[in-house]
Formats: C-alpha cells, structure tokens, sequence
C-alpha cells in the first residue's frame, strides 16, 4: 500500500469505525482486512475515543459543573436505577441548559428526572421536555439584537451569503489583509489568544505550496458552549472566515473538525457547506467536515490533527508547529469557530472597528455564562467586561457570588473578591487564572469549592490522553488525593467538605505535582490541570483544612 | 570556509551537526541526561519527559530527545529548575509503579527505579489506587506483559511498529488506563506477531519480560554473565549475549536467557528473531551430541575425537572421488552457515576435491 493510500485509509478509519457500529469484537479486525491497515492501530484508535469505544453505552449523562449544579448526578443514578444503558459524559457543551444528555450522538437539554422516569426504562423515550422530536434547539444570545455596528459576532444577525467581505479581502490583497489582522487585534478565541495574524503570514511564507485550513471546532471545554451557537446562527460567517483564510494562505482545502456530540450544530454547517458549493461562493475552495469521536484533548490543535489523520488524538511535540507541519505534514492555518468567524467583519467594517469594540484588549468576545445566573446564554461583550457587568447581561446573580470560574475548567477558580478584574486575557492571567475559552461559571454560597474541584479534577483525569506521564499520572494523583483527603468520594454540592478521616498527608505534595505538571507535560491539558485545586487551595484554605 | 555548528552546553562551546539533537551531542560529549522512552532506533516520542532541559529562548523545557540543536543555542542539562523536574517526575513515576526491588524487578534491569535512585527521587508520596487492566492469559510460550510495571513509554509498540514492522501490539484506552495490548485483546499467538521479543529488549523496565525465566523462577539479570556469539541459526550472523548463570548445570554454567546487544554496536542492531532470542534450550538439551559420532563396522555410532571424524570423512570423500571421478560429489551448504563458512564449504569443493556441484539451501 503507497504512502498516500495509507494516509486516506487512515483519514476514513473513525467514520468506519463509527459505522460499523464501534469497538466490538471483529470489527478492527474485519476493518484491517478492508483496509489495509494493521489491525492493532485500528483496534487502539477506536479504544482512545469514548464514543467508538464503549459503544453499548446509549445515553451519557453530562458531568460538567454547571450540570452537576443542575443536578446531574441524581439525573444519572436515576436513569441508572431504571436500567438504561447509560454513564457519564465529560462536558457536553450545554451549560447553558442543564443537566444535558447525549443520546447516541445528539445533546438533549434539560433533561431532569421527569424525562428519566417517563421514558419508562428505554432509553430511546428519553427526550428533552416539551420536544418530543428532540429536534434543533438553540440556547440564549445576548444582546438580543440584529446589530452589524456594534457586534462583530452578531449571532441574531441574517445570513450573508453576498460573499462580500471575501471579494473585499482579494480586492485588498494579502499583505493589506494581514496588516489588517495585526492592527484589528485579532487574538485567538480558543484559549490561548495568540495574534492570529503571525500564524497567517507564517503559513502563508512557507516554501511548501500545498497547504490546509483546519477549523478547530472541537468545542469542548468545560463551560463553554459558544461554537455551538455560532455554527446554528452564523455559519455563513463560519464558512466565509475560513474562505478569507483559505485564499490568503493559499489552501484549497478547509477540514472542519466538530466535535461527535454536536450532530444539531454539524448538519447546520454541512448545509451552509452544501449550498455554497453550489453556488460557487468562494471559488474553488473545497470544504470537508470531520466528526469526533470523544475525545475533549483533540481541541489540542495536534492532537486535533493527529485525529483528523485517523490516529489517536495524542498532542504532538512542538516545534515543529502546524503552522509549518500540520496536516499530514503541511503547512496548516488552525483557528478556533470563533476566531475565524470574528474575520468577515474585520475585513468589512475595518481594524479599528474591531479594535474599538474591546475595553482592555481589542474586540469583542464571546463569553458563555452559566452556573448560579438567571439567564445562562453566550453573551457578546467588549474584552474586559467585568463579572458583574457580564452577570447583569445574564440577568443578574442566583444568590451571593461565592466564587467563579472565568474561563473554562482549565482557568481554576476565583474567589468573589476578583470580580472587578478585567476579563481579558492579560488581566486574568496575571490573577493567577485565565480567559481561556471564556466559559464562565458563577458559583454562590452553596457551593462547596472541596466538590468544585473534584468534579474538574475528575474530567481532566477522565480527558487526559495518557501519552506524557506528568499528565496521566498527575491527574489521577490529585483526584485521587483530594478524595482520600475526605476519606470519601466527592458527596453533595454543599457537603464537600472534609469530615475527618481522610489520608490528609497526600494533600502535602499536591504543590509538588502541580508543579511537575505544569513544567513537564507535554500539552496544555496537563499544564492547566492543577489549577482548579490549586487556585482553591489558594482562596479558600479553610475548606481543604483538616477538620 | 564552512562554519561550524556550535551551541553552548552546560557552559561548553561545542561542534554539531545540523539536524543533531541535543541527546546526541550530550551523549557524544559526556553530559548525562536521563531517559526512558528513548531508543536510537525509533523516531523520538519525548513522551516520557524524562530528558528535559532548559534551551535559551525557549520559556518552556525541552525534550533533549526530540529537540534538534540551533546554531547558538545555550542548553543546561543541569539547573536548579531541571533537578526539580527530574525528581518530582521520577516521584510522580513512582506512585504508579512499585518501587521495591523484589516487586519491580522480575528479571531485566529495571531503569525506572536505576534512575529514580540515582537522582534521589522522592518515595513517600503514596500508591495510587490505578490497577491498570491488561489481557489475561495470554498462551503464547514467550512474551509475558505485567501492565503494573508498564509506564507507558511505548517503546515496545514503536518498536513493533517502526522496526519490525508488524504493529502486533498498540497503545490502547487513554488517561490513567493507557495499556499495551493487541487486537481485541488476543493472545499475541493469533495476532501478527513474529515473537521477536524486541518489545522484550526494548523495554526499560522489564514489563516485557520473558517467560521461560519467569516460569522457572531463574536469577535475574543482574546476576548473570553476558557471554557474547553469533547466533548460528542463519547466515545473516547476527551478535547476541548468551545469559549464564555461573552456578548452572553444576558449576559448569548454564544458559538461561539470550539478550541482543546494545542497538547500535552490532550489525544487528540489538535486533533478533524469534530463533535466536528464544529457541537456545538445545544448549543443555540431553538429546544433543556433544562429540563427533562415527558408524563402526558393528553397525553402532561410537563417539570419536575430531581429528578421527574429519580423517573418516575426508578418507570417504576422496574415496569416492577416486572410484567414479570428482563429479560424483555434491555439496550442499546449510543455511545456518555464515557467509564464511558458505565460503569454505566451496573451496573444498572446488580447489580440494575439483568439482563445481556446490550449493546452499537458501539458493533456491
């Protein structure tokens, strides 16, 4: 078999293995035969990705903080005792609307006990209230208004399928484009916000002509949940960013990588896909959508590329950077949902523009709120709102604020002192937290932070891919010590606190670990993994003391 | 005049080549740096972390393994942050693996613990809980697989995979519950696997190990002497150690394990097959003839000195010659003889006894 057949065997192999119904037994080894492809890497493909993996498991029952808050955990042992095949599931991208249950592949919202006891044991009368259909749904977006002025997102605005801003972008040319980028500010909105503009020129400057775009649609990140609004509202915007870019960095070829769960969100794009082949809107670029398997590191840009390919979704080693090896070893523009879709109104209504719409840091944001607010939703605001700036578009607080989580899983916790710092990514991050992907998740009085942390412990335990031993082992270790120092698993939301009996001494070396963590693992899931208990230890000691 | 390549390590100007790691030129000018899931054989995987360390312009620490040296660079294998790192990595590695020696070294060296004791790395941050699954009894008489050893390095699938090129064996589940396993968890007897046992040599901490001295709870290697030959099972003559322990078959040593050299040092590579790691219990096997057998005119073989053996044989042969001419001979070589020998075997032929009827088995 040539090197290129290989490439496209492997680029098929999860939606072959999703066809054929998962990992049971056979099926890499039947699958090997059609193939060509050793049969162990089949077999140790389909074991990485949880929704290929434990494919008897029909229903996954959100454990996500916000859908803790909800009341996830007795949404699952009730759909357990009523013997449905049923589990947990990491984040399900539906904070906004809790408890959410993946049934296959679709997220149902609101799902609490009625909906468990009316599907009367079988786990295909499980539905979301009052959508017997389970059909599309959408979440809150605020402002609730069509305003093109004010919002470069603008998520109740019409679909523009002019192509305008991507005539615009030619009619300027490449370099003008770029310099635009660098003087809009445009950071990038998936976590890391590094300057979109260096990784544009640095694609498009490299000696290699065949080139990709990747979107980076893998939206899974504790808390946030704003992708997925932008791929039902706005995919014409999507698409039209990632035709820009495509032409600016001289790519052909766009993949679009969304994560399994987000079936609703997948055929929203796939129709826009359809419709502007049809109509020839951009060219001859080429777009091909790629559907996870259940796996929240493949929002890790490489091991993003490494599932693409039809591998294990393990992080590669940088550098060398995708920007100049990403897909199948070319040079690879990867940008978040929101990022690339932040570029149509950038290139129409100017960098300043953009700029201006930000307080502290340039533009506007996206951020999702959800937790202890009345009205969780994704809200588009300037960088650098405050908290309760933001809260108050959400309706205003549940209760006292006790502490949030600004930015996703990975950002840790802050105390309700901090709720005058500027949510950017400066700002943040010199609080010892982050923006991240700005899912935020307020948390009020009765929250104990002790059961806090040990749900975010327990995903990034259960998310971690296993490569480097930093992160496999120092998840587990903290987990696992910060159980022991109860003496008991993690217990109610407003009973997580330490009634004696516990292995307290493990907690000693928890500084240690963390340390570790953040300087020798391999990937970002690893370096951000210890915050949630550390930045807890750090602003509330009282609740990890020894009782 | 072409400029050379230098980069600065710990304080030392010294020359590279471009495409050189940071591993390689330690290596070559004697600057330790630890590793685990290394092996010059295999494309690096810098997954251990192990060889960590700080490059100049770089915020975060660098796998020496995989990091390609640049003109300039100023690299320290030893600081105080890259000492932190080392051992609270090692103290991390070993609250997922046992750290006596009676349970974490069942016979290969185990360099997880060498080199935990080396760079005093902390014991007392508890055990995890994590019993890692694993297939159960696997059949095949060889390879035997203790996932609680196991750190994961991937060596051996790597291995199976870059080297030999049969990906028997794969990395399967993730996080905490990573393993090595096969497909659908079978015995690697019903798999594609050529019972090399390379996963065997490649691993570092023996969580591969071999199952005849396993089996019959033989020393482990540590206590034995490596004894260094060419395996004779082919022509191809690869090296390998024959491992003895001294007080053996009554004093007189025994073989109890083969073991490939170091990759690297040998044509081989540090690579053998199936035959040559695993098939030496012929060694001490009653069956097999220790001296030279010759059939006296009673019918029976009697033993007999070499000198007697050959003066029979060659008295045969140029007894043939003489009666019905040197083409009633033929020669047929084995193919478990070297290339040297292969060429004896027609110069006996040709220039001794004068005939070109000379062949190898592995000829046709």
């Amino acid at each position: 078999m040539s090197k290129e057949d290989q490439q496209h065997a492997r680029g098929h192999l999860p939606d072959q293995l999703r066809e054929a119904g998962g990992l049971t037994e056979g099926v890499a080894r039947d699958l090997s035969r059609k193939t060509g492809l050793p049969e162990a890497e089949i077999y140790g493909v389909a074991s990485f990705f949880h929704l290929l993996a434990d494919p008897n498991t029909k229903l996954r029952v959100c454990t996500g903080l916000s859908c803790q808050m909800a009341g996830a955990d007795e949404v699952l042992a009730a759909a357990k005792a009523a013997g449905l095949p049923v589990e947990g599931a990491s984040c399900l991208a539906a904070c906004d609307r809790p408890p959410a249950v993946l049934k296959e592949r679709r997220v149902l919202p609101a799902v609490g006990l009625a909906q468990i006891a009316a599907a009367k044991g079988d786990w295909n009368a499980v539905h979301a209230p009052g959508d017997s259909a389970d059909a599309a749904w959408a979440g809150a977006v605020g402002p609730e208004r069509d305003d093109p002025e004010h919002l470069a997102l603008n998520l109740h605005g019409a679909p523009d399928r002019s192509a305008s801003a991507f005539a615009a972008a030619q009619a300027a040319g490449v370099d003008a484009l770029f310099d635009q980028l660098e003087t809009s500010g445009l950071q990038g909105r998936g976590g890391a916000g590094f300057p979109a503009h260096i990784k544009w020129r640095a694609v498009h400057g490299q000696a290699e002509t065949t080139r990709y775009v990747v979107l980076n649609a893998d939206e899974a990140e504790p808390a946030t949940f704003k992708d997925r609004e932008i791929l039902l509202r706005r995919p014409d915007r999507v698409l039209e960013g990632l035709a820009i870019a495509a032409w600016a960095v001289g790519a052909k070829d766009v993949w679009l990588y969304l994560r399994g769960e987000f079936e609703i969100p997948l055929q929203a794009i796939e129709a826009e896909i359809e419709r502007a082949h049809a109509e020839q809107r951009f060219g001859d670029i080429r777009f091909h959508t790629h559907s996870g398997q259940g796996a929240y590191i493949c929002g890790e840009e490489t091991a993003l590329l490494e599932a693409l390919e039809g591998k294990r979704g393990m992080p590669r080693l940088r550098p060398p950077y995708p920007v100049e090896a990403g897909l199948w070893g070319k040079p690879t523009l990867v940008h978040n949902v929101e990022t690339i879709a932040c570029v149509p109104a950038i290139v129409e209504r100017g960098a300043e523009w953009f700029r201006a719409l930000g307080r502290t840091e340039a533009g506007s944001k996206l951020y999702c709120v959800s937790g202890h607010v009345q009205r969780p939703g994704v809200y588009e605001a300037p960088l650098g709102i405050t908290l309760d700036e933001l809260v108050e578009m959400a309706g205003g607080y549940v209760g006292e604020l006790k502490a949030f989580s600004p930015g996703g899983a990975s950002s840790g916790f802050l105390p309700a002192s901090k709720r005058n710092v500027p949510m950017d990514y400066k700002s943040l991050a010199d609080a010892g937290s982050m923006l991240g992907s700005a899912g935020v998740v307020v948390l009020n009085g009765t929250v104990s932070m002790r059961w806090a942390v040990q749900h975010q412990l327990r995903f990034f335990e259960d998310e971690s891919c296993g490569q480097c031993a930093p992160c496999r082992i120092g998840t587990y270790y903290l987990r696992e010590s910060l159980d022991k120092s109860a003496g008991r698993e993690p217990g109610t939301m407003a009973e997580g606190s330490p009634k004696g009996g516990g292995e307290k001494e493990r907690l000693t070396h928890v500084a240690d670990v963390a340390w570790q963590m953040n300087e020798g693992s391999i990937c970002g899931l690893g370096q951000a993994a210890p915050l949630p208990l550390t930045t807890a230890l750090k602003h509330f000691p009282d609740e990890f003391a020894a009782s | 005049m072409i400029a050379r390549s230098t980069v600065t390590l710990q304080g030392r100007q010294v020359p590279f080549t471009p495409g050189e790691t940071i591993l390689d030129v330690a290596k070559r000018e004697g600057v330790e740096i630890p590793t685990l899931c290394h092996d010059p054989r295999l494309d690096p995987a810098g997954a251990c972390r192990t060889c960590l360390v700080e490059v100049s312009g770089q915020r975060r620490l660098m796998p020496a393994c995989a990091t390609k040296c640049g003109e300039g660079d100023e690299i320290t294998a030893e600081s105080e942050r890259v000492e932190r790192h080392r051992k609270t990595l090692l103290g991390l590695y070993l609250t997922d693996h046992p750290f006596s020696r009676d349970e974490a070294e069942r016979g290969p060296p185990n360099e997880l613990l060498d080199m935990a004791e080396r760079y005093a790395a902390p014991t007392d941050w508890g055990t995890l809980d994590n019993k890692r699954a694993a297939r159960h009894g696997d059949r095949n008489p060889y390879i035997d697989f203790d996932p609680e050893l196991c750190i994961s390095c991937a060596r051996c699938t790597r291995y199976c995979d870059e080297v030999e090129g049969v990906t028997a064996i794969t990395l399967a589940g993730r996080g905490s519950e990573t393993t090595i396993t096969t497909v659908d968890n079978l015995s690697l007897m019903d798999t594609t696997c050529e019972m090399c046992g390379g996963c065997i040599d490649t691993c570092p901490t023996g969580a591969m190990a071999e199952k005849l001295p396993l089996t019959h709870g033989l020393k482990k290697e540590r206590e034995l002497t490596k004894v260094r030959t060419t395996c004779n099972f082919c022509g191809v003559g690869c090296q390998l150690d024959l491992n003895v322990d001294p007080e053996g078959h009554d004093g007189r040593g025994r073989v109890v394990k083969v073991t490939s050299p170091e990759p690297g040092t040998t044509t081989n590579d540090g690579n053998l097959c199936v035959k040559g790691r695993f098939a030496y219990e012929f060694i001490h096997h009653e069956d097999r003839l220790t001296t030279p057998l010759i059939r006296g005119d009673d019918g029976e073989l009697h033993q007999a000195s070499w000198e007697e053996a050959l003066r029979v044989a060659a008295e045969g042969l140029m007894g043939v010659r003489d009666r019905h001419g040197a083409d009633a001979l033929a020669f047929v070589s084995s193919s478990r003889c070297t290339m040297e020998e292969n060429y004896l075997v027609q110069k006996i032929s040709r220039a001794a006894l004068g005939t070109n009827n000379v062949h190898q088995c592995a000829a046709t």
